[in-house]
């Protein structure tokens, strides 16, 4: 037995020796054929970032018709001339990809800000068990703080989240079926699965009929938005060790909360979907957005449904104005850092069919004294004439709720009203003392076509005052469900 | 579990140590819960079938030792056991390729048959079906007393280091080791360890790393230039061989660990100068399978020739259908049961020549010994086609593409780990990694261990490949 302790003394000491070889001859290349993300922590050292974005194909899917076809880092650049910024982009990446890439950048780095994508659909069962998710956990192994050589056994060894395909799949339907859904009202279903068969089964109708691409998409947004986060949330987990790395290194750190397609799962799903949605955010606003240093940017509701690129399925791939709207977003929120060299306003095309009022860091206030407020004029005729909806959406703070007040829209034709309507913003947010997205649709036809001018506002003739920052309209036709 | 998981890292020093520390009698218990525990980490409720089996053949070797004197009510048992046991393999294994092939013959001849069968074939079920076979066969030849422990013969069929992938034991080899008390002694942990970490090179380091190459060639033979073809099939033959031998040899040093010796399966098998001598150092627990327990019976070679033929052919024909459910294996073993019926056709009718130069024997040698490489590389592409059309694309591709097609970019590291391990395998020519080491100097031992366990770390594959017999 003597021997035996002897000879794995001498193994051990050879093992020191062996991370020392790996380390100094083979790491660097292990490092970037397996975790070429790595790439990216290093450019931002070398480029000496100051401000340095983290995110994943959000942040730079492009539409082919963008003007401009930069990344939305590139945009909230613009917002900072002069100062070193740089951006850490990887496909499929989430939070636990942010956290070590973060972790790889030197601690006598220039960087002072650091701004990590917080998308809403990573904390989902669908991405936590993705089909990508086995390829992105292997080429963690590498990055992780540990010697270089036990970190190559790891990944030997193959010691990560490795999963097969149907093993992801038969993970995310044991989550479907298994995580509890709560609503503090009588809902119909226990769980997702249920939620979706229901779904499925009743359809959604368009024309008339039964319409499957929409039916389908109906039934992602359940399965993809289903979920309720709470502390035991693996990415809960990562996004706490990224605000005790943030506070380690001094950095400040802001969380971009991309944008969902509010607008589509509010009208396929309903307000369940959008209870849920909103229950998600709050969660996250009130475990990250009271920490010091630490900045959650609400983007969920501020893009439209014509601004995302994928018909098909749930992403946060945004058109140029899309982008933008986050950027701005995020630069404001940037600013309180470097207030003498941001740029407010910077111009940018807004598509066809579209129209937005952002006050940026102000707002309006609407009540008795002045119950109209952030009016969007237009003329029906420079509308597509394809156009079949209205979106509308805004981001408001109320005090309390009033039956009374709403989101109008009226329509003129040689200045009289031709139409009227009202939605009750009650219908569509019941958040208070906080700001809120509200999101409906309303349908266009010959009337509105008919009419030589539109006015959508906020209207609101209680005492209690309604703030609202943005309001924002996009005109649509639903080619993507009548195009199969 | 497998081999080369972080599982099986943790999985084997723990089960060594309790090994060790516990009195003989409860090691065969602690060896069939570990044992378990190693199955059931592929898919628990698989270990019912294995159960199965266990019970029938265990109660059979008990009713054929009891009516030993009853002819045929002996034989009456063994047939039960076998083909109940024959039953579960064809059930998981085969009844899907028959009813596939059915259902095709219906469609031909216009008869509406639409049956599917959708089983999934439990990890390692031919290996220790014909584990527990020859158990059977032993225990009617007399040559074995039937097990009266249930728990030991569990672990006969269910030892875990070559549960899943072999070498197929045998009852007078393995089941009386298990009865044996175990002694520590260092040079079975020091050999143990040499073939564990010459296993794990030759699979994490050679196998799967030419697996890449050979992965992209049969994904689209097309798309490539025949001298890629050409490395392609040659990559596999490596392939294959380090893949198999690999966890052979793993299976070896783990059991070695505890003083086990399990059946040796490969003795260079590529060093050979004919498809018959392939067949005596390729998957030898099989091979000597199929002898002991079909060829024999048959008449092995003590007939006329066209017998002989016919009984050559049976032999290879159920080694591949052993393989695999599909027409692919079936053809291999048909192609490589010809080959040798040819090989002694020929010997037959050409006069011995011992009169040969010692440089004319080298070079006849070699030529032998490359004819047959070139051989069975061409039948391994029958063994891992997808398909009759992948195989058609392949062999299309190499004879047509030498002008066109992509060149496959191989780097530099994969020749370094190819001529290691062809290297190693000549050095071990009719002997073992284990006892090669022993002959060697303690510095050059430790030269060797320090570059094995730096290459198994730091130049393995990190992609997945599972144990290409894991399938079988």
């Amino acid at each position: 037995m003597k021997k035996l302790i002897y000879k794995f003394a001498l193994l051990a000491a050879l093992l020191v020796l062996m991370n020392w070889i790996y380390g100094k001859f083979f790491f660097k290349d292990d490092l970037l054929k397996h975790s070429d993300e790595v790439e990216l922590a290093w450019q931002v050292t070398n480029d000496s970032c100051v401000v340095v974005y983290t995110g994943e194909s959000s942040n730079h899917t492009f539409s082919w018709k963008d003007k401009d076809q930069r990344k939305i880092s590139d945009f909230i650049f613009d917002h900072f001339p002069g100062l070193r910024c740089g951006d850490m982009t990887k496909d499929a990446s989430h939070a636990e990809v942010y956290y070590y890439l973060l972790e790889n950048i030197p601690e006598d780095s220039p960087v002072k800000t650091v701004i990590v994508t917080m998308n809403l659909r990573s904390f989902g069962y669908g991405w936590i068990e993705s089909d990508l998710e086995t390829a992105v956990q292997k080429q963690l192994v590498l990055l992780k703080d540990y010697p270089p050589f036990f970190n190559r056994f790891m990944l030997a060894f193959k010691a990560y989240d490795i999963k097969s395909i149907d093993e992801r799949g038969d993970a995310r339907e044991w989550h479907r079926k298994h995580d509890k859904i709560t609503f503090p009202y009588p809902f119909k279903y226990d769980n997702v699965d249920d939620w979706d068969y229901a779904n499925a089964h009743q359809g959604v109708i368009l024309d008339g009929k039964w319409n499957q691409p929409l039916t389908e998409l109906a039934c992602h947004y359940i399965k993809t938005y289903g979920f309720q986060i709470h502390e035991n949330n693996p990415r809960i987990k990562d996004f706490d060790n990224i605000v005790k790395l943030a506070k380690e290194r001094g950095w400040h750190l802001i969380f971009n909360l991309l944008a969902e397609n509010v607008d589509r799962a509010n009208e396929l799903v309903g307000s369940d979907i959008l209870y849920i949605i909103r229950q998600n955010r709050d969660y996250l606003l009130n475990r990250y957005g009271n920490i010091e240093n630490v900045t959650v940017v609400d983007n969920i509701g501020d893009v439209r449904n014509g601004l995302f690129i994928d018909k098909n399925w749930t992403t946060e791939h945004y058109s140029e104005m899309g982008r933008r709207t986050i950027a701005n977003h995020v630069a404001q929120a940037v600013s309180n850092y470097y207030p003498d060299i941001y740029v407010e306003n910077i111009a940018y095309d807004i598509p066809k069919n579209h129209y937005r009022k952002d006050l940026g860091f102000d707002s309006l206030t609407v009540c008795s004294a002045m119950p109209y407020g952030l009016t969007i004029k237009g003329r029906p005729a420079d509308i597509d004439s394809n156009c079949e909806k209205v979106y509308i959406s805004s981001r408001i703070w109320k005090e309390e709720n009033s039956a009374a007040s709403a989101i109008v829209m009226e329509l003129y034709k040689n200045g009289a009203k031709t139409h009227f309507s009202n939605l009750p913003l009650n219908d569509m947010t019941d958040a208070t003392g906080m700001w809120d997205f509200t999101t409906s649709v309303l349908p266009i036809d010959s009337t509105f076509f008919d009419a030589n001018e539109f006015r959508i506002f906020l209207y609101n003739p209680t005492d209690s005052p309604i703030h609202i920052k943005s309001l924002d309209v996009s005109f649509e036709y639903d080619d993507y469900a009548r195009a199969k | 579990m497998l081999f080369n998981s972080i599982e099986y890292v943790i999985f084997l020093p723990i089960v060594v140590m309790l090994f060790y520390l516990l009195p003989h009698r409860f090691r065969w218990m602690m060896l069939l819960v570990a044992s378990c525990t190693f199955y059931m980490w592929f898919v628990p409720k698989y270990i019912l079938i294995l159960l199965i089996t266990i019970i029938v053949d265990y109660s059979a070797g008990i009713l054929m030792e009891k009516y030993a004197d009853n002819h045929k009510l002996k034989k009456r048992f063994l047939v039960i056991s076998i083909v109940s046991t024959c039953l579960v393999l064809f059930i998981f294994k085969y009844l899907g390729f028959v009813n596939d092939n059915l259902v095709a013959l219906c469609q031909s001849l216009n008869i509406n048959l639409n049956t599917t069968v959708d089983l999934i074939l439990p990890i390692g079920l031919s290996f220790h079906t014909f584990q527990s076979m020859s158990y059977v066969i032993e225990v009617y030849r007399g040559n074995q007393k039937a097990e009266r422990n249930f728990g030991i013969y569990s672990l006969y069929v269910m030892f875990f280091p070559q549960l899943v992938t072999g070498p197929i034991e045998r009852p007078g080899n393995l089941l009386r080791q298990l009865r044996e008390e175990k002694k520590y002694e260092y040079d079975n942990i020091s050999k143990g360890f040499r073939l564990i970490i010459f296993g794990l090179f030759i699979k994490m380091v050679v196998a799967d790393n030419v697996g890449a190459y050979v992965d992209m060639i049969y994904a689209d033979p097309n798309k490539y230039n025949s001298w890629d073809i050409i490395l392609g099939m040659f990559f596999y033959s490596f392939q294959i061989y380090g893949d198999f031998f690999g966890y052979s040899t793993i299976a070896l040093g783990s059991a070695k660990l505890m003083g086990f010796e399990i059946t040796d399966n490969f003795n260079t098998p590529y060093l050979t100068k004919s498809i018959a001598e392939f067949w005596h150092r390729w998957h030898i627990s099989l091979s000597t399978w199929f002898r002991d327990y079909v060829y024999f019976p048959l008449g092995g070679s003590r007939v006329k020739f066209g017998r002989w033929a016919f009984n050559i052919m049976v032999v290879f024909v159920l080694s591949g259908i052993w393989h695999g459910a599909a027409w692919n294996f079936l053809i291999w073993g048909a192609a490589h049961g010809l080959l040798h019926i040819i090989e002694k056709a020929i010997l037959n009718h050409l006069p011995e020549k011992d009169n040969r130069g010692k440089l004319e024997k080298i070079v006849v040698d070699a030529f032998k010994i490359a004819k047959t490489f070139i051989l069975v590389t061409l039948f391994w592409s029958l063994f891992r086609a997808t398909s009759f059309a992948n195989i058609s694309d392949l062999f299309t591709s190499l004879v047509n593409n030498f002008n066109t097609g992509e060149h496959l970019n191989v780097a530099n590291n994969i020749w370094v780990y190819l001529g290691l391990f062809i290297l190693i395998d000549v050095l071990l020519y009719n002997s073992r990694f284990d006892r090669w080491c022993d002959n060697r100097p303690a510095v050059v031992r430790w030269a060797i261990y320090f570059v094995l366990v730096f290459m198994i770390i730091a130049c393995s594959s990190v992609n997945n490949f599972p144990f290409i017999y894991f399938q079988f």
